[in-house]
């Protein structure tokens, strides 16, 4: 298909997404709407997040394997401030689906002590501030790097390194906030600590995964020259690792509320262990963790294409079946799948690459500005 | 056996040269080949056919036979030998358990690879290593590349090979002897170690063991003992009237016993023994009568025991004619109730023992009153 026609494909898949998903407002009931809409803002904020982090990281650290690859993650990393704007528009959602607008469910002490936090005006401001951080650190990353191509500064790469650990402060908050925000705060009495880690866990793993994806996808149109299997291997390392660490932090949080059986805390596992959400915890362990853990164990697995590729696209697939068990639960309306879910899954992946494909435009497909290109492309395991 | 070789050598000026030398000298010898850089050199090992460590393979196994084992021992001992509440969670809490299976998966996977890959693989202990004494080792840690062909236990050709290496391109041929095997060191090496390690296992724990019980400076797990709680037969200030026991809820009925409401002997004559006249009850009515019974009536019921005749009291002849015409539920009754100088054995017999003493006397009653014709004809004399 040509470039035109895959653009003009997506565009109908969003407007049609688009078009179901209002309808879904108007005939599923707007609580219905809204799950959707910040199940999916939620995805895709993680994944352009999780990117961001990626790049970061690679600055903080000095890697030079990654160089050659960095602007993949750097132009993934563009859906963090356009779903910012998602999360705008979601703080409509507050009413419907977050109990502690609701001033009657105050007068109960779990939730009433956490006012202080939970309350409109604070929970706008934090949002717009994290947006914020984020489009700062976005223009100091990606743009600063874009910038790079032409200009060729290696000043750059020293104000990135400087700014890169001051931005893993930065999301590390952010991404709590997200957490506790969005997520946990659907059920406001409900509270975990290792919450935001757990997240966290999810986020990085989905950038990478969708890091993996799109190296894969450019590296097989040749867009990727010197690109070899032994940067294939670092990626790959890399998810393999963090999907141990989900499944450790996961499992963790699970044990201590099982173990100290405190009401506040396993209503909320008690609700999303039973019936079909019971299955989904076990497709969850299954295609989350076991799986790709035990497909990743050897050596050669870490950087074959094929096996990259199916892993990278289960990952996504797992990343979104975990935000769905945290979040679909608290409409009460058990395990539902239709129309609705499809057709926001039409506009939000339409419009998510589209945006990717118009980034993929911005400056070239290797930071061919970065004085350490050519040793990241000389690496060797 | 000092004259066997070990190993030819042949030094080379740069890793080039190395590696072109390999594919001259590898088809045209049988033995095995290894090379000796002052740095790691790419595709080394693809070049010299070295196979691929069996190492992750190895600890692959040994993870997965600790992760099984562990799982399968904890259900062993909490779920079925020895079932144990703890915290009101089932007996058998896989939960619980994950954190020790994933540290004995560790120990086992890193105690494979670091053993495994000492003493299988690199044939450790191997002291005095020729290459270590060899005249090639300073130029080898310093510029030089070395080849060497290794008899691994079998006859070299040393001209053969010294021509063969030297047509490759060597500068340098060095001929290493195989060592004298150390008296100190026997092949019998590792069962030492394990024997040692065994050893002092079974001093270190023995010694604990009588450390603590001889000189008990630290009582082990003393917190147990300090908490705040209720001892059974102990007076307690925590309720009013000062017993650390309570009696049961009015009414409550102890699981497995089925309330005694008969209030006269007379009565419990409607009473029918639930059990059958199995091998099994026979026995188990034996033993209880041998127990509670047999010390005041007489191990064959005729109330002709060895100990009552110090107390004067005169137990019932249970073989006698009254008894024999006593329906099953009066001795029953008795056993519930007790009947003049005999107290009740509620206590100590279950509803099912109880019947099977029933069982057991009638047994007694009819062997005590046993007549000739009862003996089988073959048998009389």
């Amino acid at each position: 298909m040509s470039e035109s026609g895959t653009t003009r494909v997506l565009a109908i898949g969003a407007a049609a997404g688009l078009a179901g998903a209002a309808a879904t407002g108007f005939v599923s009931g707007w609580d219905r709407f809204w799950a959707n809409w910040n199940l999916w803002f939620l995805f895709l904020l993680t994944i352009g997040l999780g990117c961001l982090f990626i790049v970061a990281l690679e600055h903080v650290v000095g890697a030079k394997w990654s160089v050659p690859l960095r602007r993949v993650p750097e132009r993934l990393a563009s859906l963090a401030p356009l779903m910012g704007l998602a999360a705008l528009l979601a703080l409509v959602s507050l009413p419907v689906l977050y109990p502690w607008t609701i001033p009657k469910n105050l007068k109960d002490p779990a939730i009433g002590d956490k006012a202080v936090w939970l309350n409109v005006p604070f929970f706008a401001i934090r949002v717009v501030a994290c947006v914020c951080l984020w489009m700062l650190a976005y223009r100091l990353f990606v743009s600063g790097s874009i910038r790079q191509d032409d200009d060729k500064d290696p000043r750059f790469n020293v104000r990135a390194r400087r700014f890169a650990p001051v931005f893993m402060i930065i999301f590390g908050i952010t991404i709590t906030v997200v957490a506790f925000d969005w997520i946990s705060s659907l059920e406001p009495a409900w509270y975990s600590d290792v919450f935001g880690v757990y997240v966290f866990a999810g986020t990085f793993l989905a950038g990478l995964a969708a890091t993996t994806l799109a190296v894969l996808y450019l590296k097989a149109r040749g867009r990727l020259p010197g690109v070899e299997p032994d940067h294939l291997y670092n990626l790959g390392g890399f998810m393999f690792a963090f999907i141990v660490f989900w499944a450790y932090i996961g499992f963790a949080q699970y044990l201590l509320m099982w173990y100290a059986n405190m009401p506040e805390e396993v209503f909320w596992y008690r609700e999303r262990l039973q019936g079909g959400w019971g299955t989904l915890v076990l497709a969850l362990a299954i295609f989350h963790f076991f799986v790709p853990f035990l497909v990743l164990i050897p050596r050669g697995a870490k950087s074959a294409t094929r096996g990259l590729y199916w892993i990278a696209t289960l990952m996504l697939l797992a990343h979104w079946i975990d935000f769905y068990w945290m979040i679909f639960p608290v409409l009460g309306k058990g395990l539902i799948f239709g129309w609705p879910e499809l057709s926001f899954a039409a506009f939000f992946v339409s419009t998510g690459l589209l945006w990717i494909r118009r980034a993929m435009t911005r400056g070239a497909d290797m930071p061919v500005g970065d004085p350490f290109l050519r040793e990241g492309l000389e690496f060797r395991l | 056996m000092s004259n066997q070789i070990f190993s030819v050598l042949g030094l080379f000026d740069s890793a080039q040269q190395l590696m072109d030398a390999i594919p001259v000298v590898k088809p045209k010898v049988k033995a095995r080949l290894d090379a000796y850089t002052p740095y790691p050199i790419h595709g080394m090992e693809e070049a010299l056919g070295l196979r691929k460590s069996p190492v992750g393979g190895m600890v692959f196994v040994m993870g997965l036979i600790g992760a099984i084992a562990t799982m399968a021992f904890e259900l062993w001992t909490e779920g079925m030998d020895y079932p144990m509440v703890t915290a009101g969670k089932p007996a058998f809490s896989w939960q619980a358990f994950v954190p020790i299976m994933f540290e004995v998966t560790v120990l086992f996977a890193c105690f494979t690879s670091g053993l495994g890959m000492l003493f299988l693989l690199n044939r450790l202990p191997f002291f005095r290593h020729p290459m270590l004494h060899s005249k090639s080792m300073p130029l080898i840690t310093r510029d030089k590349f070395a080849l060497a062909v290794e008899a691994d236990g079998q006859a070299l050709d040393v001209d053969a090979i010294t021509a063969l290496l030297r047509a490759a391109g060597a500068r340098t041929i060095e001929v290493l002897e195989q060592p004298a095997p150390l008296g100190l060191i026997s092949p019998n090496f590792l069962f030492r170690v394990v024997a040692g390690i065994a050893v002092s296992c079974f001093v270190a724990g023995y010694l604990t063991y009588w450390g603590v019980k001889l000189f008990p400076v630290a009582i082990p797990m003393v917190h147990m003992l300090d908490q705040p709680r209720l001892d059974p037969q102990r007076e307690d200030n925590f309720f009013k009237d000062g017993f650390g026991m309570r009696m049961p809820v009015a009414g409550t009925v102890a699981r497995g016993r089925i309330p005694f409401t008969i209030r006269k002997q007379d009565d419990a004559s409607i009473l029918m023994n639930p059990l059958p006249r199995t091998d099994d009850v026979l026995k188990k009515g034996r033993q209880e009568f041998t127990i509670y019974c047999s010390v005041c009536h007489g191990i064959l019921g005729n109330g002709v025991p060895s100990l009552t005749a110090a107390y004067g009291a005169k137990p019932a002849n249970l073989v006698s004619q009254q008894f024999r015409d006593y329906p099953d539920g009066k001795i029953y009754y008795t056993i519930v109730m007790g009947k003049n100088a005999m107290p009740s054995y509620a206590a100590d017999l279950s509803e099912d023992e109880r019947w099977s003493v029933v069982h057991y006397v009638r047994v007694l009653q009819r062997a005590m009153n046993a007549k000739d014709t009862d003996i089988p004809k073959e048998t009389r004399k």
